[in-house]
C-alpha cells in the first residue's frame, strides 16, 4: 500500500525526493539522502509576535526547513515544502502527539487524518458550502454587516474597525452558522480567544488552561441545549446538521469548538487586514472603488499577503526528505504557510500588498483534504458583503494618524488596534 | 489502462496513464500537469481543477452531482456545458481514454 508518487509543486515544478528513506541506513548517509536541517537559533518568539516577516526571508534564503528551538518544531518556509506536505498526509500526518488543540478543545477533524476525518468532515453537510450560502446566508450576512456597520457609525469617528465592527460582525455570523441561538456574539469571541488561547498555551500557563476548560465547558451546555432545539427546530445551521447525524457527541463537541476558534478570528483579521492594506495603498484602493470586482482580489491578496492562520502543525510519519533536508519519524513541524506565501520562487516581489500582480494559488487556506471548510463563507462575508458596504458607506475612511493602528502575531496575525475616521 | 490526454491552451498536450478509478485532477497533480491546481485535494470546495472535456466523452461520464453543480459556478474561467471539475471525473469501466482542456485561469 501507500506508494503514492510524490507531489509536484505546480509552479516551480519541484519534485519530492523518493518516498522510502525507509531502508534506513542512518550511518551512511550520502548526500543524496539530503541534509541536517539547519538549526535557527537565532529566531526569538517575541520578534516573530511584532513582524516574522523579515525572519521568513532569511530562514526561506537559508533553507526550506530549520529546527527552531523557540518553537520546539522544523519550521517549513517554502512553498514547495509546504505544499509538498498538504498534498501528502500519508507522510505528514495532521494527528499531533501530545497536541495542545486536543488539551484545549478536544480532538477535532484538524488534527485527524483520513478516512476518520473525512466523517467528520462530512458531518457539517452542505452549511458551508456556496450553494447554501448564495440561498441562505448572504441574505443573514447582508443585515448583520448593517446592523453593525450602524453600530460603528453610532460610535463616531475615532472608533476602532476591529472592535467596534469587525469583530462583533464576524462573531454574529459565525454565532447563526453554528447554530447557537442561546448565546451572544460576545460569548463567541470570548469563547474563541480563550480556546485559540488553549491551543497555542506552550508556557502552560494554568490560567490559561483554567479560562480555556470553563469556555469549553461553556460550550459543552450550550451544544447539549441547542441540539435538542433544532432536532424540533431544524435550521440551516452546523448544529442543525448534527442533530441528525450518527456522529459521536465527543466529535460534535470538538468539532464545533475548533469552528469558533477558526471561523471567527479569521474573517474578523483578514477584513481589518484587507482595509488597513487598501487605506495604506491609496491607489489600489482609489481602483477598487471604481471597479468592486476588484474586491475579491482584494480579499485574496490579503490573505496571501498576510495569512490570517500563519503556521499549523503536522508530523512526520516516517524518516523523510523533504525539500533536501532530512527528517526523522515522528519530527514536529510546523508548516509556515504565512511564509510560504511570501517565497519569491513562486510570488514576484513577494512582500509587497499588489491587487494586480499575476494570479497564483497562495495557501492562505491550507490545502489537500484540511482545506478550510469556511473558505466560501469568509469569501462571501468578507469581499462580497462587508468590504463594498465599509468603503460606500464610510466616506473619505482613513487611519487615525494620532493613534497609530498595532499589527501583530506570527501563528495568527491580525490588527490588534485600528482606529479609524471618516467624513461624518 | 485509462489514458487521459489533458489540452493546454497554447496546444500542446500530455498522455497520462491512470489506474481504474483515478481522477482528473489527482492525476494531473501527481504528474505535475501545468494548469491543475487542485487546493482542496477532490473534495469538490474548491474549483481549482476546472477542465473542459471533449464533447465526444461527456455523455460517457458520470453526471454533474449538486456539490459539483454549485461549484462550477465559482470557476474563475467561463462555465461550459462541457465544464467539470476533475476530481470529479473518474476514469474505468467505458471510460477508456479522455481527453480534457485545460483552461487559462484557474485561481
Amino acid at each position: 500500500m501507500s506508494t503514492i508518487p510524490p507531489a509536484t509543486c505546480p509552479f516551480t515544478g519541484t519534485t519530492a525526493a523518493p518516498l522510502d528513506a525507509k531502508a534506513s541506513t542512518p550511518a551512511a548517509s550520502t548526500d543524496t539522502d539530503g541534509r541536517e536541517a539547519p538549526v535557527a537559533d537565532w529566531v526569538r518568539i517575541e520578534d516573530l509576535r511584532r513582524n516574522p516577516f523579515p525572519i521568513y526571508q532569511r530562514l526561506r534564503a537559508e533553507a526550506p526547513v530549520h529546527w527552531v528551538p523557540a518553537v520546539n518544531r522544523y519550521m517549513v518556509t517554502s512553498y514547495a515544502a509546504a505544499h509538498e506536505i498538504e498534498q501528502d498526509e500519508a507522510r505528514f500526518s495532521a494527528n499531533e502527539r501530545e497536541s495542545l488543540m486536543k488539551r484545549a478543545m478536544g480532538h477535532s477533524m484538524l488534527r485527524k487524518d483520513n478516512p476518520e476525518h473525512q466523517i467528520d468532515r462530512d458531518s457539517y453537510g452542505a452549511t458551508l458550502r456556496p450553494g447554501t450560502i448564495k440561498k441562505h446566508w448572504n441574505a443573514i450576512f447582508e443585515a448583520n454587516n448593517t446592523k453593525y456597520l450602524e453600530e460603528l457609525k453610532a460610535k463616531g469617528p475615532g472608533a476602532d474597525f476591529v472592535w467596534d465592527y469587525a469583530a462583533p460582525y464576524t462573531g454574529e455570523n459565525l454565532r447563526l452558522i453554528c447554530g447557537f441561538h442561546n448565546a451572544t456574539h460576545q460569548d463567541m469571541q470570548r469563547w474563541s480567544q480563550t480556546l485559540i488561547d488553549g491551543t497555542g498555551n506552550y508556557a502552560d500557563d494554568p490560567q490559561v488552561w483554567a479560562k480555556a476548560a470553563a469556555s469549553s465547558d461553556e460550550v459543552d451546555t450550550a451544544i447539549d441545549e441547542m441540539l435538542v432545539y433544532l432536532a424540533k427546530n431544524p435550521d440551516h445551521s452546523l448544529l442543525s446538521n448534527l442533530a441528525s447525524f450518527p456522529i459521536p457527541l465527543e466529535a460534535i463537541r470538538a468539532n464545533l469548538k475548533m469552528t469558533i476558534g477558526g471561523g471567527l478570528n479569521e474573517p474578523r483579521d483578514v477584513l481589518s487586514t484587507t482595509v488597513w492594506a487598501l487605506l495604506t495603498h491609496p491607489e489600489q484602493l482609489a481602483a477598487v472603488k471604481t471597479d468592486p470586482a476588484l474586491y475579491a482580489k482584494a480579499f485574496e491578496e490579503s490573505v496571501r499577503w498576510v495569512a490570517p492562520i500563519g503556521m499549523y502543525p503536522r508530523e512526520t510519519t516516517r524518516d523523510l526528505v523533504l525539500e533536501g533536508i532530512r527528517l526523522p519519524a515522528g519530527a514536529r513541524l510546523g508548516v509556515v504557510v504565512g511564509a510560504a506565501n511570501r517565497d519569491p520562487q513562486v510570488f514576484e516581489d513577494p512582500e509587497s500588498f499588489n491587487i494586480f500582480r499575476p494570479k497564483k494559488p497562495h495557501l492562505a487556506f491550507g490545502g489537500g483534504v484540511h482545506f478550510c471548510a469556511g473558505t466560501w463563507i469568509a469569501r462571501a462575508q468578507v469581499a462580497q458583503i462587508a468590504l463594498p458596504q465599509v468603503f460606500g458607506q464610510l466616506p473619505g475612511l482613513r487611519l487615525d494618524p494620532e493613534t497609530p493602528s498595532v499589527d501583530e502575531g506570527w501563528v495568527f496575525r491580525g490588527m490588534t488596534r485600528m482606529p479609524v475616521l471618516w467624513n461624518h | 489502462m485509462p489514458t487521459i490526454i489533458y489540452s493546454q491552451p497554447d496546444g500542446t498536450s500530455t498522455e497520462v496513464e491512470v489506474a481504474d478509478g483515478g481522477n482528473v485532477m489527482r492525476a494531473a497533480v501527481n504528474e505535475g500537469i501545468a494548469g491543475i491546481v487542485g487546493e482542496c485535494g477532490g473534495q469538490a470546495m474548491c474549483a481549482t481543477c476546472h477542465v473542459y472535456v471533449d464533447p465526444q466523452d461527456a455523455a460517457s461520464l458520470s453526471p454533474v452531482e449538486d456539490d459539483e453543480d454549485e461549484m462550477l459556478d465559482c470557476t474563475t474561467a467561463e462555465r461550459t456545458e462541457f465544464s467539470r471539475l476533475g476530481c470529479q471525473v473518474k476514469l474505468g469501466g467505458p471510460v477508456q481514454r479522455l481527453r480534457v482542456s485545460i483552461p487559462s485561469d484557474q485561481v
